[in-house]
């Protein structure tokens, strides 16, 4: 291990006795996500129990919704998670090429998610469909407004790892930094995921 | 480290499973089948997507399980608060 | 690549970074921790003085408040507070008490004073979020404070603010204040987010070696399981708030019931939080309470293992009892005899710590120290406590006390009398190690005498008040005339709780005068085991010169054979028979 991995914490990590035996790093974003499964707990939760456990009415989505482009968009958040794995495989063999290409074509499909949800935003909000628009409007504006602002904290968040990587912060083993944010890449698509399926489709 | 003790898992074949899993959604929409059958699918698809991009792009299939307690802890919480409250809301 | 000053395990480093760095944006777990500190006592004065405030309103109604010319004649009429006021002061009172002083106070300073140097560790696992962690407090406070001088009053839904009282303006008149509550809220729960992130990843991957789990101090565990209870619980109020906000705001309607939304929706969300967030507010003084008497019986803590258990099974248990705030609300009755069960058997684990608190000190060297009283205090006070906590949880006799104040007294028994006690009991103890020098004793034990005194006497009697059945919250008991008879009470408590107030500003003034001019402290004055001892008070940046290793257990005390009565956990244990750890 470099004396710099032991800098960052890791000294201790694997080695603490009866330790969960991940890097520091990563054990504490999938703490973090762990809080985050909470929070979307609450708003999916939310928007479960409004739906099916009262009498609110409700509105078939695909009525209101264009699920044809956001199927699209979610294969293309899908491929985003493909290249993150990718640029995360490069950079463990230090590729450094391969793991620049990759985070960039990931930093272009999250900011195409983000792109295309803005657009369907503003059709949808044309059309008249707004966050006061009954429940269901209140649901769906928050539960994907408060994924899209994570999405787009994570595509800033990769532009800002992307940097680092073309000046070489992740050269020579230095590959955790990448295997965090990808997790925290990863769990906003998994969110996607399951928002696509209950909001949209069901 | 733990990346290079086990062979890396194929992304492409895990990718392909994503967009056909996707595609297999949106098709079990428009296929008008009764309600309930329509949403077991889906839900059960979707939860199948999941778990592919937990265990393989999260990495969690090959990481310790002690990890993977303190992934799996916030889902039984999930549950019962979902749970606890509709019961609340529709009864027993 | 490593922050300028930020040392690497198990080095000291020398401290060349500048003021600014070094006191005020510090990465330091021990500087944070004692930002966390003057944060928190501010706003415990706050709190106090709201406190006051409501308590002038209670023991002579529709008189001037001293000082009441001086707020505006639409908050304060004459110098008497107006209903809406007094509701708002309620609210404000509970809200920076529990977010702003109680929670802070305890895992603020003492997740991040005590963790890394207990296990052994140079700092947290992630300084610089732990920094952020402080300074998103800020903010925080700040919008809460000027929610207090908005156009529109303060939040006035209670500090538990349910929907549609809260997301009314039009009923209320609060516009801003509300808005302002919610986003400081939102504030607050990523700063508390933060902080856990760090405490559990730093228990978990960064103990010295020989530090295995069952050799943390009961400090630690408790902390790390607060964190853990927190990871799950503040998103849940996060979520909750900002969905209320997005109804004040945005035209949504999640909790207005006109347009389809569910108010008792958002008292189980707000509850599915705020259960775990009364043991948040309850474990850190256990495991603190736990370190002390067993310094101060010179005794290890009896049944340290049980000890363990008994505080996973509350946390896991603390997840399922949050209808018992419901009782009332009209909800399934068969929902409600589950918590009815739930909660009453989460009084085991809490039983069993009690008595191993007293087995602890059951023939125990008992020195009366400071530190020592008001952990005593505690487990006395928590027992009481506890015990009207049974009366509740079983759902026919909470038709009644609900929402009176048998309630309020119980919530001030285990939050004043446990928490705050055990908050008391921390400051003296590590106050030496923090700063050098030791606050005064003889100042500690009248300040001690005189709290422990009038708390009772402000509290204890709130018990037959809500048994009378005076509720909560309310603006005037004298205009019910079945409550009217128990009047003399509330002068007698408003009497007392100006005396308690009085008597906290002399535990201000030790704190004062020691910085100013207290003597030296030795680098282990309570003779104690933990590891934070054996370092210089202040510890260095950096905690250790060589990281330690840790050979026992971290209550040896009176060990047979040992030269003196209590044994650092960085020495190895004498010979002694088999069967000690």
């Amino acid at each position: 291990m470099t004396a710099h991995a032991m800098a960052h914490g890791a000294a201790g990590g694997e080695h603490a006795q009866g330790a969960v035996g991940v890097h520091t790093q990563k054990l504490g974003m999938w703490v973090f996500l762990v809080s985050e499964v909470m929070f979307f707990t609450a708003l999916i939760g939310s928007y479960i129990i409004l739906r099916w456990g009262t009498n609110a009415e409700w509105p078939e989505p695909r009525t209101v919704l264009a699920i044809p482009v956001t199927a699209l968009n979610t294969f293309i958040l899908i491929c985003s998670s493909v290249s993150m794995v990718k640029a995360y495989a490069a950079a463990v063999r230090d590729d450094q090429a391969g793991l620049k290409r990759w985070l960039l074509l990931t930093v272009l499909g999250g900011a195409t998610f983000v792109s295309v949800q803005a657009f369907e935003y503003h059709h949808l909000i044309e059309k008249g469909f707004l966050p006061s628009s009954g429940l269901f409007g209140a649901t769906f504006y928050t539960m994907t407004g408060f994924h899209g602002f994570h999405v787009t904290c994570g595509v800033l968040s990769m532009i800002w790892v992307t940097i680092r990587a073309f000046r070489g912060k992740y050269a020579g083993g230095r590959f955790q930094g990448i295997e965090t944010i990808g997790l925290y890449w990863h769990f906003v698509d998994l969110v996607w995921i399951i928002l696509f399926t209950i909001v949209y489709l069901i | 480290m733990d990346a290079a003790e086990h062979k890396a898992p194929n992304y492409i074949a895990v990718w392909v499973g994503l967009a056909v899993l996707t595609v297999v959604e949106v098709a079990v929409v428009y296929l008008h089948l009764p309600r309930r059958l329509m949403v077991v699918a889906l839900v059960f698809l979707a939860l199948w997507k999941a778990m592919l991009v937990a265990l393989y792009f999260m990495h969690l299939r090959f990481e310790p399980k002690r990890l993977l307690y303190v992934v799996l802890a916030p889902l039984p919480l999930a549950v019962i608060l979902v749970v606890g409250v509709m019961h609340g809301f529709r009864g027993p | 690549m490593t922050a300028a000053g930020t040392a690497l395990p198990g080095h000291t480093h020398v401290d060349d970074r500048s003021l600014i760095r070094k006191y005020v944006f510090s990465t330091d777990h021990k500087i944070i921790g004692i930002q966390f500190l003057f944060l928190s006592l501010f706003f415990l004065l706050v709190g106090g003085l709201l406190a006051m405030g409501i308590r002038w309103q209670l023991g002579f109604p529709g008189q001037a408040m001293p000082l009441g010319g001086w707020l505006p004649e639409g908050v304060a009429p004459g110098g008497v507070v107006s209903p809406k006021t007094y509701i708002g002061l309620v609210t404000m009172h509970g809200t920076f008490m529990i977010f702003f002083a109680v929670m802070p106070l305890l895992v603020g300073v003492f997740a991040n004073y005590l963790i890394p140097l207990k296990i052994g560790a140079p700092d947290m696992a992630f300084p610089r979020l732990n920094m952020w962690s402080f300074w998103l407090m800020i903010p925080s406070g700040l919008l809460m404070l000027a929610s207090l001088f908005v156009l529109g009053g303060m939040s006035v839904a209670g500090w538990t603010v349910y929907a549609p009282l809260s997301n009314s303006p039009d009923y209320t008149g609060v516009h801003l204040g509300q808005q302002l509550w919610c986003l400081s809220i939102v504030i607050f729960g990523a700063s508390s987010l933060l902080g856990s992130v760090n405490y559990i990843t730093t228990v978990i991957n960064l103990r010295a070696p020989g530090m295995t789990w069952f050799r943390l101090p009961l400090s630690v565990w408790a902390l790390f399981i607060t964190a853990v209870l927190a990871i799950l619980a503040v998103p849940v109020l996060a979520g909750a708030v900002i969905m209320l906000f997005f109804d004040q705001t945005i035209g949504t309607h999640f909790y207005l019931p006109a347009a389809g939304g569910q108010p008792l929706m958002w008292q189980h969300l707000f509850w599915f939080f705020g259960h775990p967030e009364v043991y948040i507010l309850i474990l850190p003084a256990m495991g603190i309470a736990s370190d002390v008497i067993a310094n101060g019986a010179r005794k290890p803590i009896f049944g340290y293992t049980s000890m363990v258990w008994a505080m996973i099974g509350i946390a896991f248990l603390g997840f399922i009892v949050w209808g018992h705030h419901m009782f009332q609300s009209g909800m399934n009755p068969t929902l409600a005899s589950a918590f009815m069960v739930s909660t009453i058997v989460i009084a085991v684990p809490s039983a069993i710590k009690v008595f191993n608190w007293l087995g602890t000190m059951w023939r125990g060297s008992i020195h009366f120290t400071t530190p020592m009283l008001n952990a005593i205090a505690f487990v006395s006070m928590f027992i009481i406590g506890g015990l009207s906590g049974i009366f509740m949880a079983s759902t026919p006799v909470d038709m009644y006390i609900h929402g009176t104040y048998f309630i309020v007294a119980h919530i001030h028994y285990v939050l004043f009398g446990g928490s705050l006690f055990a908050i008391y009991a921390g400051i003296y103890f590590w106050f030496p190690k923090m700063f050098g020098k030791q606050l005064d004793e003889r100042l500690g034990k009248v300040h001690f005498a005189l709290t422990f005194v009038f708390y009772n006497l402000t509290f204890f009697p709130m018990h037959i008040l809500g048994l009378g059945g005076e509720m909560r919250r309310i603006y005037d008991p004298t205009v019910y005339d079945y409550l009217r008879p128990m009047q003399p009470i509330n002068v007698f408590i408003t009497v007392s709780a100006f005396l308690l107030f009085a008597s906290q500003l002399l535990m201000a003034w030790n704190i004062v005068r020691t910085l100013v001019r207290g003597k030296k402290a030795e680098i282990n004055p309570w003779h104690d085991c933990g590891l934070e001892w054996t370092v210089p008070s202040p510890p260095p940046h950096g905690n250790f010169e060589t990281t330690p290793t840790v050979y026992h257990g971290p209550y040896e005390f009176s060990v047979p054979g040992a030269a003196q009565d209590y044994i650092p956990v960085n020495q190895p244990l004498p010979a002694v028979p088999e069967g000690r750890r």
